[in-house]
């Protein structure tokens, strides 16, 4: 078997979930893995699909619909944004939102301080909202991701610290309390459907919607990704392990996508 | 039309302690800092700050201790990690927040544009933006569907501040045709009350009138308007220059703690008199010239 990265593995995946003419949002923000989780590897496995079976599939990025993700910029500094060849870029953020709330978006990828049994997420603040132990960077648009996009896509490493029995503020509402409570509330379909992490892949529970062992990542176990967590997420009799990239997969990645390891870096 | 061009000092003579100030740009992207680095040396406080994507403007505010109270999507420092002076100020109980995401931040400006106490979403059912915030987040029934919809209250300022590309002298401010278009800073100025505007470059009103399309906020809203250059510095105005990095990362490393925040404020706002002494100070036109991003347009 050919041998391959955490990162690699989690790009394949991913771009396995791409369906034809998904429109997928990926963020802009942050460095070192942070990037790779938030912007790299969604990149990376957006191009992967279209490249393989999902000719259609485009991305919005930051503000720009389609960027030519065959050139994707190899330094994230504003000029590089700013020359990004894309099909549109409309003439403020708006649009983004609008088409968000009318539900154009298939997938988003997104990320979060702290991710809860019920797939609520937290990038508000650490402790009390008003005398937080850490003040975060507020919303952006993940509120919107939860609410109207149908297959929001969680990318983090595990980590007992971001998985968490109940997160401390609740900046985007996932499954609530669980079973019917997203109706209950006010939500229409959608809230998180995956939650892909460096050691397993997670689901959520058709009936009770609590995270749930999807697969394990090859050579991690059971007990390893339980111990990475706060909570005990439901487990299934037998556990599948994540498939790994092919050979094929690797090769694009490696010679056509990301030649640089610059997506797949850290 | 009327002559609006002034300078900092005049335009900003306004804005005075207990204000409350939109501020434009995104991101690293056009914060209207030169104006900031002005407000802090004119020694106003206890301001209410809404923002977009808040990084460098809204930080420095915070390391000033302007800040009564923040409104928006996001206060951070884009690649350069959390803001550190604002979290500092949000985590001792100095500055109280309303987070907003991003569809209500819209709401709000384009009610303000209209006239409107609020428009409706129905983005944020079940989440704590909405517990925490009964003041300007409400429930009410669509009188058409009977649809629970949230109501978002308008985002009304007293003052509007946007830094811009290029405008004349009336106030006419122009976007190029190739920029990066990931920031609010139009529909704020639809919605603002009293708009100053700082820009790059005055260019002649003949070659504003040539391309009125490209206009983006007409003069008949501005207030005043001032030439500024590197307005935005240390952060990015895309098309003509990239963020300052060696600028960016002293600021976030000096702010780590309180004293290192004063000693930056003492060296590079109250330290210099203008803007024009500034620019001197963060390496002048040598140093500014390397971070030019301009492909001989």
């Amino acid at each position: 078997m050919t041998s391959f990265s955490t990162n690699e593995l989690i790009a394949a995946y991913l771009s396995r979930q791409i369906r034809d003419d998904d429109l997928c949002f990926v963020g802009v923000g942050t460095n070192g893995r942070a990037f790779t989780l938030a912007v790299g590897i969604p990149l990376a496995a957006v191009r992967l699909a279209q490249m393989r079976h999902a000719p259609g599939a485009a991305v919005y990025w930051g503000n720009l619909l389609e960027p030519d993700l065959s050139v994707i910029p190899e330094s994230f500094t504003q000029d590089a944004f700013t020359r990004w060849e894309a099909a549109a870029c409309p003439p403020d953020t708006g649009t983004k939102c609008d088409m968000l709330a009318r539900r154009r978006f298939d997938v988003s990828f997104n990320s979060a301080a702290q991710l809860d049994r019920f797939g609520n997420m937290n990038i508000t603040a650490i402790g009390d909202y008003r005398a937080p132990k850490v003040r975060l960077v507020g919303s952006l648009a993940q509120p919107e991701h939860f609410a109207f996009v149908r297959r929001p896509i969680l990318l983090m490493d595990l980590d007992k610290r971001s998985f968490v029995e109940r997160v401390d503020f609740i900046t985007s509402a996932g499954h609530l309390s669980g079973g019917d409570s997203r109706r209950q509330a006010g939500l229409g379909e959608g809230g998180p459907h995956l939650v892909v992490t460096d050691k397993a892949v997670f689901d959520f529970a058709e009936d009770t919607r609590a995270m749930r062992l999807r697969s394990l990542h090859p050579g991690v176990t059971r007990d390893e990704v339980l111990s990475s967590m706060g909570f005990e997420p439901v487990i299934p009799d037998t556990i599948p392990e994540t498939t790994a990239p092919n050979a094929e997969e690797l090769t694009t990645i490696r010679k056509t996508i990301d030649p640089n390891r610059i997506l797949l870096k850290v | 039309m009327k002559d609006k061009l002034t300078t900092l000092e005049k335009a900003l003579a306004p804005v005075i302690s207990g204000s409350s100030l939109m501020l434009g740009g995104s991101l690293l992207r056009r914060p209207p800092n030169a104006a900031v680095r002005h407000l802090i040396r004119s020694g106003v406080r206890d301001l209410t700050v809404m923002s977009w994507a808040g990084t460098t403007a809204v930080d420095l505010l915070a390391a000033a201790d302007a800040i009564r109270r923040w409104e928006g999507i996001y206060v951070g420092m884009f690649n350069y990690g959390l803001a550190p002076n604002f979290r500092r100020g949000v985590e001792n109980g100095r500055i109280e927040v309303r987070d907003f995401s991003e569809t209500a931040m819209v709401a709000r400006l384009r009610a303000a544009a209209q006239g409107l106490p609020f428009l409706p979403i129905r983005t944020l059912f079940g989440s704590d933006i909405a517990r925490v915030n009964p003041e300007q987040i409400r429930s009410f029934s669509c009188p058409f569907t009977g649809e629970t919809l949230q109501a978002i209250a308008a985002a009304e300022t007293d003052f509007t501040l946007i830094h811009g590309y290029a405008g004349d002298k009336y106030g006419n401010v122009q976007w190029p045709v190739v920029r990066d278009t990931d920031d609010m800073d139009q529909p704020m100025a639809a919605a603002a009350k009293r708009l100053i505007v700082t820009v790059e470059k005055i260019i002649p009103h003949e070659e504003v009138r040539k391309q009125p399309s490209l206009t983006y906020i007409p003069g008949n809203w501005v207030e005043a308007i001032v030439e500024v250059p590197f307005g935005a510095h240390p952060a990015a105005c895309d098309t003509l220059y990239d963020e300052d990095d060696r600028q960016m990362s002293d600021y976030v490393a000096r702010s780590r703690t309180v004293e290192g925040a004063e000693s930056y404020l003492a060296e590079f706002v109250h330290g210099v008199p203008d803007h024009t002494t500034y620019l001197e100070k963060v390496g002048g036109a040598a140093a500014l010239a390397t971070l030019d991003v301009r492909m001989g347009d």
